[in-house]
């Protein structure tokens, strides 16, 4: 289970508060909906519970861990796949696999094992002998995926996953993620596309400036709202207001 | 024009982080980082003082056999060749590894434009890099000539076109040397190579005109007679390594002269033709090496398949973390000509000069067999100072750039990161050991115990000292760079750990200076490798603290 305990972030000198004293509790096997306009929060979100920006105040705990009080430890029950796949771009693709799985201590015959299935689900597997730079976005992205996917992790958070992906890796990843929910870990991620939400979320949270100002599953949205509307409108309507 | 100008405004902006600059003074953390920048430059200060004062006494050295004016030319000798070399590398990187160059190429402006914006850029850069160089040399000749304001109206002048003719030339050989490189599969491999060879070429050359004309000087019966009556001798013998700088010096030596004014002329003009000349074949060269070089092979699956087993490689984090600092090292020119291509070059230039520049080294050998213990001491200095120059440790974290979130949201522990990094600047320093002992073989036979010595004080130093680098580097890593050249040319940790490294070092020169004739050799060399050892263990232990910390902290 992973707690987001009252987190806030702010940028210059506090005058800017890009997270706002944000409470989230997203449990084991359930796929979390991170929504939210360009600019609301959500990476920053993110990158607070991977450890790459360090909250102002609250906590984040992952299945009992403080992610920030025991940080090596948290780190490896987690996988991330950023928004932008900035990766060695000089290194070919298989060597920038086994480099993220000797870092997360993955033997030889499960690296062999992941890799050649992963990326043959993300057709890049013959492409591993290649240098990155030579990869299109969405190869780079693919590549990242598999990366993550090396490591036996607890929570699988994502940003923007589905930006540059072709329709049957999104698939694909879908389904994966949907199988990793099945076996008790959590997925957690970011996305501008509405129906993806809709289809694949046990629950959703939509940012705007900084605050959570919805939560739930989506059919208590629905009902919440004033009438039966679809998870766009109900998106534009409360980010609007704000 | 409107174009031109806004391509140079947009490229010094970037060159220089202007925009960074400023937005990182408004917030009140970085403000700090001035104050790191001047204790920098401050700890380099009592080496540059020392230089200086040198530089007095070799004005009256040359005051005394009246040939004054060959001091000057050493100061645009000096800087003249300091920024052709740099700008071999400079250029490189910047006309044809910049990350700019992939949202430029598809604009509609002149292969000219861009090439003349980044040669602007450069020559600023180039500023800085001759400006400590040129200064000392112009003011000294100046207050000791008692020269009058034109002098120094002509020393503006001519600081300010120094930098053309050597860049431009550095330009054209980069242009041509990339456009006939332009290999696919190992063009990066070859390009380096190619550029290597080329600076030992060059050197070379530089060398053999300086020793032909020395000889021409020295060979004649009438030497004295001769230095006596012409008072610039020296300076038109000896600026034949670099012609142009002979009508600097002139420039200013004959201010108060119509010669003076020509000389001048000649020294600018030569600079402008010479960057029309550039402009005029960028448009024939420039494309031709660069575009090959954005488009990169791939297989597309098509390519030799490998038995995929072999490629599933299991190690250690650490040697994993080494392994991939070295793929990328070797994998980037500019890293590569950066770290590996000066502990190479160095020894090899280092020896070319001590065997063309004496036609007998005779009684070199002979003070090298009686003192075994101080050549052992120096080489081992030369291993250590490896051990910073090649920046690997200093610019360790900055290398990472953008992907630096790769290990900072995996489970690595902070000694890995240390033994990876580390084990790769070892590697680096290595390749200079072995270029640095095979170059001076052709020199002198050194016996087993010293060669020991060598490599292992001289690795244990140039640990010491890449940890130090590596301090700064986590300290204030500079990770937003548009191309890699920024983060080990233009980074200033770099610069603040060769002046650690320098008061380090230095320390332990003077400690051994005053042992030397007391203590038995063996005792110091004992103490030393002491010394080095408790610096590493302590060294590795802040490492371990800051390294967690910033790994936490860094935005």
């Amino acid at each position: 289970m992973l707690s987001l305990r009252g987190i806030t972030k702010s940028y210059n000198k506090g005058q800017i508060k890009a997270v706002d004293n944000v409470n989230l509790e997203i449990k084991s096997g359930e796929i979390f909906g991170f929504l939210g306009p360009n600019g609301a929060g959500k990476t920053t979100t993110i990158k607070m519970i991977v450890g790459l920006l360090k909250p102002d105040e609250g906590e984040i705990v992952l299945d009992g861990v403080n992610v920030w009080d025991n940080s090596l430890m948290a780190k490896s029950m987690i996988s991330y796949v950023p928004d932008n796949p900035e990766i060695y771009d000089r290194l070919n693709g298989i060597e920038y696999l086994n480099f993220i799985a000797d870092m997360y201590g993955i033997s030889k015959e499960e690296r062999k094992e992941k890799i050649e299935y992963y990326t043959s689900l993300f057709n890049i597997k013959d492409s591993l002998g290649d240098i990155i730079s030579s990869y299109s976005h969405g190869m780079k992205q693919k590549l990242v995926l598999t990366s993550a996917l090396l490591n036996e992790m607890n929570l699988f958070i994502l940003d923007e996953p589905m930006v540059g992906l072709d329709p049957k890796s999104s698939f694909n990843l879908k389904e994966i993620m949907r199988k990793m929910c099945d076996e008790g870990k959590t997925v957690f991620f970011s996305t501008h596309v509405l129906e993806v939400a809709e289809k694949l979320c046990d629950r959703i949270a939509i940012i705007n400036n900084g605050k959570i100002i919805a939560h739930g599953r989506i059919d208590q949205l629905r009902d919440d709202a004033k009438e039966k509307q679809s998870l766009e409108k109900i998106f534009l309507e409360l980010t609007d207001n704000e | 024009m409107n174009k031109l100008i806004s391509l140079i405004k947009t490229d010094l902006n970037i060159t220089f982080g202007l925009s960074s600059i400023i937005y990182g003074l408004k917030a009140k953390k970085q403000r700090w980082q001035i104050v790191v920048f001047g204790i920098a430059m401050l700890s380099l200060l009592p080496t540059y003082i020392v230089i200086v004062n040198v530089l007095f006494d070799f004005y009256d050295v040359f005051k005394e056999i009246g040939q004054e004016s060959y001091f000057l030319l050493m100061g645009f000798l000096a800087s003249q060749l300091i920024i052709f070399f740099f700008g071999l590398m400079y250029v490189m990187s910047k006309y044809y590894f910049s990350n700019d160059l992939n949202q430029l190429l598809p604009l509609p402006i002149k292969p000219s434009h861009i090439l003349t914006s980044k040669f602007i850029s450069l020559m600023v850069s180039e500023y800085f890099t001759s400006l400590p160089i040129f200064l000392p040399f112009v003011i000294i000749y100046g207050i000791k000539e008692s020269a009058k304001i034109l002098y120094w109206i002509y020393a503006i002048v001519a600081f300010i076109t120094l930098p053309i003719l050597p860049l431009v030339l550095a330009s054209i050989i980069i242009m041509i040397l990339m456009k006939y490189t332009n290999i696919k599969g190992k063009r990066d491999f070859v390009r380096t190579i190619t550029a290597v060879l080329l600076l030992v070429a060059i050197v070379y050359v530089q060398l053999l005109i300086q020793k032909i004309s020395q000889q021409a000087i020295l060979e004649g019966e009438d030497f004295y007679y001769n230095i006596a009556r012409d008072a610039n001798l020296l300076a038109r013998n000896l600026g034949l390594v670099f012609p142009p700088s002979i009508w600097g010096t002139f420039a200013l030596t004959n201010f108060d002269e119509l010669s003076g004014l020509t000389n001048l002329i000649m020294f600018v003009g030569i600079g402008l033709a010479g960057f029309i000349l550039m402009s005029f074949l960028s448009e024939k060269l420039f494309f031709d090496g660069l575009i090959g070089n954005i488009e990169v092979t791939a297989s597309k699956g098509k390519g030799k398949k490998k038995d995929l087993d072999e490629l599933y490689i299991e190690n250690k984090a650490y040697i994993s973390i080494a392994k991939k600092e070295l793929k990328m090292l070797f994998k980037t020119p500019i890293y590569l000509l950066n770290t590996v291509g000066g502990v190479v070059l160095v020894p090899i230039i280092l020896v070319m000069s001590l065997s063309i520049g004496d036609p007998s080294m005779e009684p070199f050998n002979e003070i090298i067999y009686s003192n075994t213990d101080i050549v052992t001491l120096v080489l081992i200095g030369v291993v250590a100072f490896f051990g910073i120059m090649n920046s690997v440790g200093s610019t360790t974290f900055s290398r990472e750039g953008k992907n630096l979130w790769i290990q900072r949201t995996l489970p690595i522990k902070a000694k890995d990161q240390i033994y990876g990094r580390v084990l790769a600047s070892v590697v680096i320093q290595l390749t200079g050991i072995i270029t640095l002992l095979v170059s001076m073989f052709f020199i002198i036979k050194l016996n087993f115990f010293s060669l020991a010595l060598i490599i292992v004080i001289g690795l244990l130093s140039g640990i010491v000292l890449t940890q130090f680098g590596m301090i700064i580097d986590i300290l204030r890593p500079m990770l937003n760079w548009s191309s890699p050249q920024v983060a080990i040319k233009q980074n200033l940790n770099v610069l603040i750990g060769m002046g650690v490294a320098l008061l380090y070092g230095g320390g332990i020169f003077l400690l051994v200076r005053f042992m030397f004739n007391s203590i038995d050799i063996w005792i110091i060399y004992l103490l030393v490798s002491a010394i080095l050892t408790i610096s590493m263990v302590i060294l590795f232990n802040v490492l371990k603290t800051l390294i967690d910390k910033q790994f936490r902290e860094l935005e």
